[in-house]
């Protein structure tokens, strides 16, 4: 126990904000901004690639479907080598660790989250489409106003679950050096040689508080999601109806 | 104003519509009535397009409503729908439910869309309801409300698909209040629906199908009180033996 109150003491600081801001910033700090960035970049794609995989024309639905297919096929860190490698390439010039990884996780989970619109788009009932389009609304116009924000919406917290996801994978950072929370702990057992159980006791100990907390949080939100799906639509600052409403409605 | 000619539906080997052929005139109200199965949903989903058909025509205003170079968004915002299930979109207001299709297709302004709004829903009996949300309504408010989005886009003619079936029987009522004060008003309706009573009342004729056919045409007294075919016979007797 000493131990660990020793390495929070003298190294708490690093492992939450690597040498910021002296230095890089790193740490806890940098592996939440490559999830959170990663998945909000990867977000519009997904939508893209979502819209895609449901559309009935095959030139959109094939090469969609091959990607996302491809991406959940392969292992990340696989996938952080080949962008590793040949982004520099492709560029032609060399090519951060931060924004290598940041790339690769774009791409990633952008198959991933797109299979999470895709399933929020499908789960909708078929007369949402079929009302929007019966008043004049093209198929766009439907997807944009009606299907997506409902279909979005219910998949929140699935969306959440894969940013605790997220968070787990930015360790493979480690591989290509980006000083995330791994990474810090690592230089941290090196500098003390002898203290390697304490360090990584610190370093799960982190991961597993916000990743925990996280999922709470995503589980809280399934549950006030089931509660509006369920009919009690009462949005922003509406009170919750009883639920018989729901059921009539039904 | 809605014309079938020779109109055939498959859903692969299973065939749908069989030759159905009939005229329905600006401002009449005709009550399309019969089994589950017999096609008549299927019949009136192909008006709007939300069925495809494959042989046949459907003319609508003298427009072939299925051909290849109809705008079918112009199209579909002049013929209103109203849905078994409402299909209100839950995310949305009363208010933003009417407004959607105004705004969005017709490009008009919101408080000019507003305004419309309130005034459609006053005609169903809900001015109250404007700023509420679809999951905070009864089934009955909710199927007016539908008419009322409907109605936004003004359309000539409004098709309705069993629209108090899914309803308790005390909010029934209120729902034929509306379309029967459309009806008077002079909208080109056709209604699938099993309520006798609206069709009595309302209705300019009746069509009874089977098995993707027009059976049989009448004024709703003829039919109810002396139908000619054995088939429609035995509908009425289920339909009074529940």
């Amino acid at each position: 126990m000493g131990d660990i109150a020793a390495i929070i003491h003298d190294y708490g600081v690093l492992l939450l904000v690597g040498q910021y801001p002296t230095g890089p910033l790193g740490g806890l700090a940098l592996t939440f901004i490559l999830a959170v960035l990663g998945l909000a970049l990867a977000f519009p794609l997904s939508v893209i690639l979502a819209l895609a995989r449901v559309s009935p024309f095959r030139l959109l639905y094939w090469p969609a479907t091959a990607l996302v297919y491809v991406m959940r096929g392969l292992p990340l860190i696989m996938l952080i080598f080949w962008v590793y490698f040949f982004l520099p390439v492709l560029l032609g010039r060399p090519v951060s660790g931060f924004s290598t990884l940041l790339a690769t996780l774009v791409i990633y989970e952008a198959a991933y989250l797109a299979e999470i619109v895709r399933a929020g788009i499908e789960s909708l009932p078929r007369g949402q489409m079929e009302a929007a389009r019966s008043v004049g609304l093209t198929y766009m116009q439907a997807m944009r106003k009606v299907v997506l924000p409902q279909a979005i919406y219910n998949m929140i917290p699935a969306m959440l679950s894969q940013l605790v996801s997220t968070i787990k994978e930015t360790s493979l950072g480690y591989v290509i050096s980006v000083n995330e929370l791994t990474f810090a702990a690592n230089q941290i057992n090196s500098t003390l040689l002898t203290k390697p159980f304490p360090v990584f006791v610190v370093l799960a100990t982190i991961y597993f508080v916000l990743c925990f907390s996280l999922t709470q949080v995503a589980r809280q939100l399934e549950r006030r999601v089931a509660r509006r799906r369920a009919g009690i639509a009462g949005a922003t600052a509406a009170p919750l109806v009883v639920p018989d409403i729901a059921a009539i409605a039904e | 104003m809605i014309q079938f000619e020779g109109v055939n539906k498959w859903y692969g080997d299973y065939r749908a519509l069989h030759d159905i052929d009939a005229i329905v005139a600006k401002g009449e109200v005709v009550v399309v009535c019969g089994p589950s199965g017999s096609g008549k949903s299927t019949l009136i989903r192909t008006v709007n397009r939300l069925e495809e058909i494959q042989k046949g025509r459907i003319l609508f205003d003298g427009q072939d409503v299925h051909a290849p170079s109809l705008d079918v968004n112009r199209f579909r915002s002049r013929v209103g729908f109203v849905f078994q299930s409402f299909n209100l979109f839950p995310h949305l207001s009363v208010a933003d439910n009417i407004m959607l299709a105004p705004t969005t297709v017709l490009r008009r302004d919101k408080s000019q869309a507003r305004k419309r709004a309130e005034e459609l829903l006053a005609r169903v009996g809900l001015a109250a309801k404007i700023d509420a949300y679809p999951g905070q309504l009864s089934g009955g408010q909710q199927q007016r409300v539908a008419i009322a989005r409907a109605l936004a886009m003004d359309p000539p003619a409004m098709l309705f698909d069993e629209p108090t079936s899914a309803l308790d029987p005390e909010m029934v009522g209120e729902v034929l209040q509306v379309m029967k004060s459309l009806a008077r008003d002079g909208m080109t309706m056709i209604c699938v629906t099993h309520e006798m009573n609206f069709a009595r009342e309302v209705a300019d004729r009746v069509l009874f199908m089977d098995h993707g056919r027009i059976v049989e045409t009448g004024t709703p007294d003829g039919f109810f009180s002396n139908p000619q075919s054995d088939r429609a016979q035995r509908f009425l007797a289920d339909l009074r033996s529940h």
